[in-house]
Parts: C-alpha cells; sequence; structure tokens
C-alpha cells in the first residue's frame, strides 16, 4: 500500500531533476502492464497487420491494379480468386477493401494529428493563461461543441469541396474539443503545483513550463484521447463517402463500398457490404479494445487492479 | 462509444423486426369500391405553381390540377395536339405571326376560399393573358419564362416597364389581347412554330388572379386551377410523403378519345372510347426516394404501377423474353410497359476548354473510347439504346438507320484519332476533372467512364456534387467534362438543336458552350420553317454537325419498364404530357380479387 501510493506521487508529480528518469518509469510501467494483457496484446497485433496492409497497399505490393477492372467480370461470386467477388466495373472487392484500409489509416492518423495539435495548443493556453485566454478559448470550443458534428463536417466539406485532405482538414478542425477541455483542465490543476513554483522561482519562461514541465504530465490524457479521435475520425470518413460527402470517387473507401452495397443488397451481391464491414469491425474493435486497454494501463489510480 | 451504438444497432433491429411483424401478420382488406389511383413517385414534389412546373414530379402533379389551352392527344402518336381550354384549334393568319383562339365557355375555376362565397368563378381570356405576364414577371424568376422569352410582341417592353417599376399588371401587352370573354388573341415577334407545344406545356396554364393575391408564396401550397383534380387543403399534402387530390366536381368535362394509334384496340386501349372522364375518385402521390421500398410496396399492391428499379430488374424480368415480366408478377395479373423516353444522356465537353475545346479529334477519340453498349447493359440493364445523335426515337427526322461514326466502342480507331491530335497514347494531356452527381448511380458511371478513358490513356479524375452545386458549375462554366442528360419538353427536334446554339450558351442552355457558324445558320433556317419534310431535311443536317463536332459523347435514349398491375385500364405511358390520372380507370373489383394474390 504505501509502496503504491508513493509511486503515484512519484508519477504524478515529479522533480525537475529526476523528470526523465520518473517520465520513463511511468511509461515503462504501463508498457509492462499492458503487455500482461492478453487482449490488449492481441489488439495490439491486429492493428499491426492492418498497417502493415495499409503500408503494402501504399507500396504497391498489395493489389497494384485496384482501379483496374474488366467489363466482363462484372459481379462474379465470391472464388479463391476474389474472395468477396467483383464489383459492378468487374474490380476485385477485396482489393478495395485493402486500398480503402490505406484510406481510413490515413484518415484517422492524420484528422487526429491535427485535432491533438490543436487541442494541446489550446487547451494548454487556456488552462496556463486562464483570464481572457481562457474566455475565448471556451467560447469557441462551446460554440464548436454545440453545433451537431453530422451537420458541422458535412457543411465544411461543402465549403472545402470533395477529397481525401479536405476530409482530414473537417475532421481534424471539428474534432479537438474533448481533448482541449480534458487539457485545459489538467493545465490548471498542475499550474499551480510545487514543481511549477519552483520552475518559476529558477526563472523558467512560460513556454519552458509549458512545454517542459507541464505537458509531460498530462500527455498520457492525449495518448489515449488520440485513440479514440482515430477510431471516430475512422467512422466519420465512412459515413461521409457514403452520403458521398466524403472522398472522391477516385479513392478506394469503406463508405463508397457500402454506398454501392446499397444499390446491390437486392440483387443479391454482399461481396462489398461483407468486405466493408468485415475490414471495419476487426479494426474498430481491435483499435477499441487496445485503446481501454491503455487508459488502464496509464491510470496510476488503477495500476494494482 | 462502443455500447452506446450496439445499443442503437439493437433498439432499430428489434423495430425492425417489429415492423417486419406488423407487415406480414396482417392481412390486407381491399375495398371493392374504391377507385382512388395510388401513383408513387422517386423525387419529391417541389411545389404545385405552374411557374414553377420545372421538375417531372412538380408537373406531375402540377397538370391535374391546372390546365392550358392545348395537350395532346392521349393515344395518337406521334403526338398530335387537341384543344383543352381551347373551343377549338387556333387559327393563325396568312403570315404565320397572329394566333386567335376561342377559349371554351362555362369552364369554371375549382371552388376555393379566395372567391366569393368560395364558388370558382368562370374563365376568361384575360385569365390568360394575366397567368402569362405572371410567369414573364421578373419578380416571379421562373424557369419557365423561356416559352415565351423574345417571342410576344410587346412583352419584352414590358418586362423593362416592370423592371423599372413604370408598368403594372394592368399595363396591356401589345401582343395579348382579349376582344371578348372567350376570344385570345396572339401576336408573335416572329415565326415561332413551337407556339402549339409550349401552350401545351404546365407552365402556360390558368391560374387566377384571386387565389395568387390571396395566397402571394403559398400559392405553390394552395393551388386552384381548372383540372380535373383539386387539392382541397393545404392539409392534403404533406411534404415529403403524401398528396391526395379528389376528382374536381365543377370540371368542365371531357370524353376518352375514340380513335389512337393502329394497336391501339388490339392492346385495349379502346374499351373505354367517348366515356365520360375522369375515372378516379382520387389521386394519391406518395414520394418514396429510395428504390427497394417503393417497388416493395408497389408489388404489395400499394402502388397501381411501378418504374422497374436497376436491382431487381433481373428478377423482375422473365429470362427467357425480356419483353415480359416474371412469372411470379405476372401470376399476380402485372403487365409490363415499355417505352422510348424522349431523352439522351451525354457527358457534355465544356468548349471553352483550352484543350477540349480546340481538338476535334481529341473529342472523336474520346467518344469512340466509350463503350456505349456495355454502359447500357450494365447500368440499365439493357433498358436503352446508343444514342447516335441528339434526336431520340419516335420524333420527326429521327432515322433508324443513320450510325454515329464515334458512337462504335473502336479503341484502335480511337488511339488513331488521339495520335493524329497529337497526343499519341495520351501523352501530353493533362488529367481531365469529370464533374457528376454526388448519388451512388451517378458515381458508378462516372467511374465507368474513366475506365473507359484510361483504356486509350487518358486520364480522368472525378469529383462529385450536389445538385445545385452541379447547376452552378456547368452555368458558370467551372467544368471539364460532365454527366447530364436532356429529356425533351415537347415533342419537336428544336428542343434539342437549342442546346448547341450559340446564342443559347451558358448560362443558357447549351451547357458546352458550343459555337459553330455553320450549325448556327441551319438553326435559325429551321425556326423559320413549318413542321413537315423539309424541316426535317434540315434538322438532319444540324444532326451531322453536331455529329462531326462532337461537343457531346452520346450516351443513351434509355427505356422506360413499368410494371402495372392487373386493375389497372388506359395505361398507356408517355413521358411527353403528364395529365395522364384523369385517363386511367381503376377497377376496383378487379383490385380486391387480385389483391388477395399479394
Amino acid at each position: 500500500m504505501a509502496a503504491t501510493s508513493n509511486a503515484t506521487m512519484t508519477a504524478a508529480v515529479p522533480t525537475t531533476a529526476s523528470h526523465a528518469k520518473m517520465r520513463n518509469s511511468l511509461w515503462w510501467d504501463a508498457f509492462r502492464r499492458l503487455k500482461k494483457n492478453k487482449v490488449a496484446v492481441a489488439s495490439f497485433f491486429v492493428i499491426c497487420v492492418y498497417v502493415l496492409i495499409a503500408l503494402g497497399a501504399k507500396l504497391g505490393l498489395l493489389f497494384p491494379d485496384v482501379a483496374i477492372g474488366s467489363p466482363s467480370m462484372q459481379y462474379l461470386p465470391w472464388s479463391w480468386e476474389h474472395p468477396f467477388g467483383t464489383d459492378v466495373l468487374g474490380r476485385d472487392v477485396l482489393a478495395r477493401a485493402v486500398h480503402g484500409t490505406a484510406t481510413a489509416l490515413s484518415v484517422g492518423l492524420i484528422s487526429s494529428g491535427i485535432s491533438l495539435v490543436i487541442g494541446l495548443t489550446l487547451g494548454a493556453l487556456a488552462g496556463y493563461y486562464g483570464k481572457w485566454v481562457d474566455g475565448l478559448i471556451v467560447w469557441l470550443y462551446t460554440t464548436i461543441d454545440s453545433i451537431p458534428y453530422i451537420l458541422l463536417i458535412p457543411a465544411l466539406t461543402f465549403v472545402l469541396g470533395r477529397g481525401l485532405i479536405n476530409v482530414y482538414i473537417a475532421v481534424g478542425v471539428t474534432s479537438w474539443v474533448t481533448l482541449c477541455r480534458l487539457i485545459r483542465g489538467e493545465f490548471m490543476k498542475h499550474k499551480d503545483r510545487d514543481y511549477v513554483m519552483a520552475a518559476k522561482v529558477i526563472g523558467a519562461s512560460d513556454v519552458r513550463k509549458i512545454f517542459r514541465h507541464i505537458l509531460p504530465n498530462v500527455t498520457h490524457l492525449a495518448f489515449v484521447q488520440f485513440g479514440l479521435g482515430f477510431v471516430a475520425a475512422i467512422k466519420i470518413e465512412v459515413i461521409l463517402s457514403y452520403l458521398g460527402l466524403g472522398v472522391d470517387p477516385s479513392t478506394p473507401s469503406w463508405g463508397i463500398m457500402l454506398d454501392d452495397s446499397k444499390l446491390e443488397l437486392s440483387r443479391p451481391f454482399w461481396g462489398n457490404l461483407a468486405a466493408a464491414t468485415i475490414f471495419m469491425f476487426g479494426l474498430i474493435l481491435s483499435f477499441n479494445l487496445f485503446n481501454d486497454a491503455l487508459r488502464d494501463s496509464l491510470d496510476p489510480k488503477l495500476k494494482n487492479k | 462509444m462502443f455500447n452506446a451504438s450496439f445499443k442503437k444497432l439493437t433498439t432499430s433491429l428489434l423495430a425492425l423486426a417489429a415492423f417486419a411483424l406488423i407487415t406480414q401478420g396482417c392481412t390486407k382488406k381491399v375495398s371493392d369500391t374504391d377507385t382512388t389511383l395510388n401513383i408513387v413517385v422517386r423525387a419529391n414534389i417541389k411545389g404545385l405553381d405552374p411557374v414553377r412546373a420545372n421538375d417531372l414530379y412538380s408537373s406531375m402533379a402540377i397538370a391535374n390540377i391546372f390546365e392550358s389551352l392545348l395537350q395532346y392527344n392521349y393515344l395518337k402518336r406521334p403526338f398530335t395536339l387537341e384543344p383543352s381550354l381551347a373551343e377549338s384549334m387556333p387559327v393563325a393568319s396568312a403570315d404565320g405571326l397572329t394566333h386567335t383562339f376561342k377559349i371554351k365557355k362555362g369552364v369554371k375555376f375549382q371552388d376555393n376560399a379566395a372567391f366569393k362565397d368560395g364558388k370558382g368563378r368562370e374563365l376568361t381570356a384575360q385569365d390568360f393573358i394575366y397567368s402569362w405576364k405572371r410567369l414573364a414577371d421578373p419578380k416571379t424568376a421562373s424557369e419557365g419564362f423561356w416559352i415565351f422569352d423574345g417571342k410576344i410582341k410587346g412583352m419584352a417592353e414590358w418586362i423593362e416597364a416592370m423592371k423599372a417599376g413604370k408598368a403594372t399588371y394592368d399595363t396591356p401587352i401589345e401582343g395579348l389581347t382579349a376582344p371578348d370573354a372567350n376570344t385570345l388573341v396572339i401576336k408573335l415577334t416572329g415565326p415561332y412554330y413551337q407556339l402549339y407545344d409550349v401552350l401545351a406545356m404546365p407552365f402556360s396554364a390558368v391560374v387566377p388572379k384571386e387565389a395568387v393575391d390571396k395566397y402571394g408564396q403559398e400559392f405553390l401550397n394552395n393551388p386552384v386551377g381548372t383540372g380535373p383534380f383539386m387539392l382541397k387543403s393545404a392539409g392534403d399534402w404533406v411534404r415529403n410523403s403524401k398528396m391526395t387530390l379528389v376528382k374536381n366536381p365543377t370540371w368542365r368535362g371531357q370524353a376518352f378519345p375514340t380513335e389512337g394509334e393502329a394497336t391501339d384496340k388490339a392492346n385495349g386501349f379502346l374499351e373505354d372510347a367517348g366515356k365520360p372522364l375522369p375515372f378516379a375518385e382520387k389521386v394519391v402521390f406518395t414520394e418514396l426516394v429510395e428504390d427497394t421500398p417503393r417497388w416493395q410496396n408497389a408489388v404489395k399492391g400499394n402502388f397501381d404501377y411501378v418504374e422497374i428499379p436497376n436491382d431487381v430488374f433481373d428478377k423482375a424480368i422473365d429470362p427467357a423474353d425480356r419483353t415480359k415480366l416474371s412469372k411470379e408478377l405476372t401470376d399476380k395479373g402485372m403487365k409490363l410497359s415499355i417505352t422510348t423516353s424522349p431523352d439522351v444522356t451525354y457527358t457534355g465537353f465544356n468548349m471553352k476548354d483550352p484543350i477540349l475545346g480546340k481538338s476535334k479529334e481529341l473529342r472523336q477519340a474520346m467518344s469512340l473510347a466509350q463503350d456505349g453498349a456495355t454502359l447500357i447493359a450494365k447500368f440499365y440493364n439493357g433498358r436503352g439504346i446508343v444514342a447516335q445523335g441528339p434526336i431520340p426515337p419516335g420524333f420527326p427526322s429521327y432515322d433508324a438507320n443513320f450510325k454515329n461514326p464515334y458512337s462504335t466502342h473502336d479503341i484502335a480507331k480511337a488511339k488513331a484519332l488521339l495520335a493524329k491530335a497529337g497526343y499519341p497514347e495520351g501523352k501530353g494531356l493533362p488529367e481531365f476533372t469529370l464533374d457528376t452527381l454526388a448519388d451512388s448511380k451517378a458515381r458508378q458511371q462516372a467511374e465507368f467512364f474513366v475506365q473507359n478513358q484510361a483504356a486509350i490513356g487518358i486520364k480522368v479524375r472525378i469529383s462529385a456534387n450536389t445538385w445545385p452545386q452541379f447547376q452552378e458549375k456547368i452555368k458558370t462554366g467551372k467544368v471539364q467534362l460532365f454527366g447530364i442528360a436532356w429529356n425533351a419538353d415537347y415533342p419537336d427536334p428544336q428542343n434539342f438543336f437549342q442546346l448547341f446554339y450559340s446564342k443559347n450558351m451558358s448560362p443558357g442552355p447549351n451547357d458546352s458552350s458550343f459555337s459553330n457558324a455553320e450549325f448556327d445558320k441551319l438553326y435559325e433556317q429551321s425556326l423559320k420553317m413549318a413542321p413537315g419534310d423539309a424541316r426535317n431535311a434540315v434538322y438532319q443536317k444540324m444532326r451531322d454537325v453536331v455529329v462531326e463536332e462532337a461537343p457531346w459523347i452520346f450516351g443513351a435514349h434509355r427505356l422506360g419498364y413499368r410494371a402495372i398491375h392487373g386493375w389497372v385500364h388506359n395505361m398507356k405511358w408517355n413521358d411527353i404530357q403528364n395529365d395522364f390520372p384523369k385517363y386511367i380507370r381503376i377497377d376496383a373489383k378487379q383490385r380486391a380479387e387480385l389483391s388477395k394474390k399479394l
């Protein structure tokens, strides 16, 4: 018991001198616990497979001829050569799903990257400076948060036009609110703590205090939030593309496959629906499970549970 | 997050299951006296004001409530005009510039609170003058004003004066006069042989001033016309859902035509010859945008006929004989109707584009790269014929033997032409952009276009738009290639050729901004010619210019396939005029009988 509370103390309130070592120990600790969690390891493995698939597709190793189909091969049923059959243009559905993985992962990575940068920066500024800076940023995120995302994001894609880059931006600039709010709260809590006071006494600048001292103590939150944002971004991309507002039709996307399947269900052709759903299910489930495990292992209060 | 969406999924699955139980659980009781005609439309009806009759489904509803001076004979083909609100066909002066109409006596507007005591008053010639002034009024901003634009003497001056605030609806227009209550005289600025055609369109329908004054903008939801059916109260139309029209008790009356095409008798279209119209007590329009529920409801008998959607087509049609319905549907007493639509689908080039507009060979090559036959087989289930030019079958001057040299699928010839244009194997060409609509079908067709062009080395990317965005881009010339279709307003090829006339360039209807001196000369000549062989010869010359210059890649003339229930009589489909509900007879007893099998 004593050891636990001691570790909590050191993890949450590191001194400037032993900063590097302590940070390492928090992450190392988390990693050790994560490793013991079988579900987490399995999920991580699945995610790695997805990443490899996406890389393989992007580098032209897997199904390099995704766009090519032959009209005579329309709606072939499943076979060993085409496990999910072929679509309306005679393209292999599995190839489309594989290339859709690259699209989905890139949207997840870049969009949540954008929202991470915005959320962290604004949250840190609002929490650290308070006063009118805080007022302004809180006003901004409450305004954004008050508009349902399902309206806000399509509205943005209307303004920006369609395309992968615009999806990155639209999702990125609208999904930073939760992170910003969390970080702001943490900064308010931390800015008057002793270690920050100590930094102030020795004459550290604001920038140094924010980025060198406080930020490392709240990154675990950002980490978890990044994972959640990642999954949300993938889902939003699929919804947007399904509605015809997402990536342009030349980019393979699970959303477009689902849109195609809408016209094919009464045929019946299940390839597009099955492939897109299975690929999405695998990725989103393993990401969510991994996220849960990651959050638990990064939370010092849950350490011995 | 996962839990929440799982819960939602379970709820919706439960709801779905419950719905399935309800729909399967109850046996349908169909009345054997109800003669309601149930129509399902695939897009939402926008409004019921004739000056807004710009889309198919709105005009369909409008054509039941409002009437024009003329109409097309229900049975005769090619389409033949006959009087509607006019007493007889108009009398034209020798120079063709003055047309005198006698208007039927005793025609009454539908009863409405807009009139004194709520009783519709009698129609006069002045009502037409008012209605057409309203169509021309710049404040109305009607999409249908083109039917009179620059054609009627003194109308342009009246519009200018209206804009300057110097005129009112009481200011006379020289070309529109009413010597007495039942005589209307139209004076034209020049020959306009399409005048009678446009006087059969809903845009030219007559509306009462009292109702427009009373309802203002809301006239759209409170229509008052002279037609066979009426919207009794604004509440009978729930937008995006359902509209109920009832028989107009004060309608002028009309008898079912007694003669038609040679085949009409054999097809049973003359069974009701001479009987008074309309047959149906009520007409119900249901708006259902999604294909699957529309089809399934229709097969269950909730709608009297339905267009066969692409995805059920193979199941709905007899595999051995593709002009018949499948056994399952035939057993239910359903019949198939196949008609040629008066339309053409095409991919237009923006002729102002510095590359596409400059090279005829490039455009011809791209036209040859298109596999029209596969396009039709794949996306229309074979329901279409490869278009050889802009004129659809059944129109004057259409020549079934004419073959467009660039409408075949010939990769070798396409590559040769591409090389001749200076772009061997597509080298030196940038990636072109094809604009299209964002819906699933338009996107798939665009992807097929990309696949076709890739075969000769031309790269195309797709830009998908909403309909307003798409229109805006075309009208402002911000497109390179665009996939669209044109549906005829009236059965005269001029309606297609106006799309190539240089003075109609975007934002006019000439979306390709095609400009060709020879074509313009022929077009202007054809406008001055009366219908007949001489004019048809000019039309064919115009077609040849368009085919050679290739401002469009011609797609298909589509065929309409409709499955019609056995209890529906007199359904002879036409895509030109939408007033068919008054001719349809529903046999209520037969419906009650056949419904038991559904």
